[in-house]
């Protein structure tokens, strides 16, 4: 039940916001499991069938990596450009995402 | 340069180290963007290492002969190169000191030939001459003693040559002087009342109706 509240509540504030998308707050609302890295925000199909080629095929992979760069932001933009050639927004919605799940999980 | 990706981790991460370069942990996933970040840090730093005194010199050395060009201003320009070279051996200048450290930097601008291909087209004068004898108007006649020993004795205003095509006027590129930026605001700042003070007031002011 409380959880339920802090969910409705995380869902609420950041509906408030509207600065994030839908996409980026249900991946922030519940632990991530074995969802796909497709869940990510700024991950589209091209994308995250670039990223599944290389191995990142699910979302805690991508998580993984993002913890390993020591959760810095820049790092983590350069690896994903090399990576899948997402652009500036993406990554960024990327980061945020993993970052604000990190925030709330970790 | 080694080749990066034969390197040890701890190798690597020592190289990481020493370029400043903020990292984590370096596994699979990580090394490659790490050497990629490498080698990009390594293509700056050759890149910037010789030429950043070279700048910093030129730029120093414009700056102070356009502030002293009004007390010389009769010689002509393509005289007045030469005449910025000697500003260096009489010392009147702040910034010769800056030259004895350029002195240090890349040796190819000392090279004999260097300087006789620049000071064939300059005449000479004698190497001894004081600040005060730059009023008196120079011939140009091009006594081949005097050219050996000025060559001898001012082994860094090669460099000024590379510098003269610059141009020597006041409003080099980008120096605007001070004095009309603060008429250009005060129009700005006269402009900005007329029209505050006609928004303010019901009736408009006559210049603008």
């Amino acid at each position: 039940m409380e959880k339920l509240f802090d969910c409705l509540t995380c869902q609420s504030l950041t509906a408030a916001m509207s600065s994030t998308s839908q996409k980026h707050r249900n991946f922030v609302a519940e632990p991530m499991g074995d969802k796909l890295v497709t869940a990510l925000a700024g991950i589209g199909d091209t994308l995250g069938q670039r990223l599944e080629d290389k191995g990142f095929d699910k979302a805690y992979v991508v998580l993984g990596q993002y913890l390993v760069l020591k959760k810095d932001e820049e790092l983590f933009h350069d690896w994903l450009k090399d990576a899948c050639g997402a652009n500036a927004k993406q990554r960024k919605d990327c980061s945020n995402c993993l970052k604000e799940w990190c925030d709330a999980f970790l | 340069m080694a080749n990066l990706s034969e390197k040890s981790v701890d190798e690597l991460r020592e190289l990481l180290d020493e370029y400043g370069i903020k990292h984590g942990p370096i596994v699979d996933s990580t090394r490659s963007l790490y050497e990629k970040k490498l080698r990009e840090a390594m293509a700056n730093a050759k890149k910037r290492s010789p030429d950043k005194t070279f700048y910093r010199e030129e730029v120093e050395e414009e700056i102070t002969y356009v502030a002293r060009t009004p007390v010389r201003g009769m010689l002509a320009a393509d005289s007045g190169a030469y005449m910025r070279s000697k500003p260096e051996r009489t010392g009147d200048y702040h910034h010769v000191a800056s030259y004895s450290n350029y002195s240090s930097s890349p040796p190819d601008l000392r090279g004999a030939e260097y300087d006789k291909a620049s000071y064939s087209n300059y005449s000479s004068s004698p190497p001894d001459l004081s600040g005060g004898e730059y009023d008196k108007p120079y011939t140009y006649s091009t006594p081949t003693t005097y050219r050996s020993s000025y060559l001898n004795s001012t082994p860094v205003t090669s460099e000024d040559i590379k510098s003269s095509p610059a141009p020597p006027a006041p409003k080099s590129s980008g120096l605007v002087p001070p004095w009309i930026q603060v008429v250009f605001f005060l129009v700005l700042l006269i402009f900005l009342y007329i029209v505050f003070s006609s928004m303010e007031s019901n009736e408009p002011i006559k210049g603008i109706a």
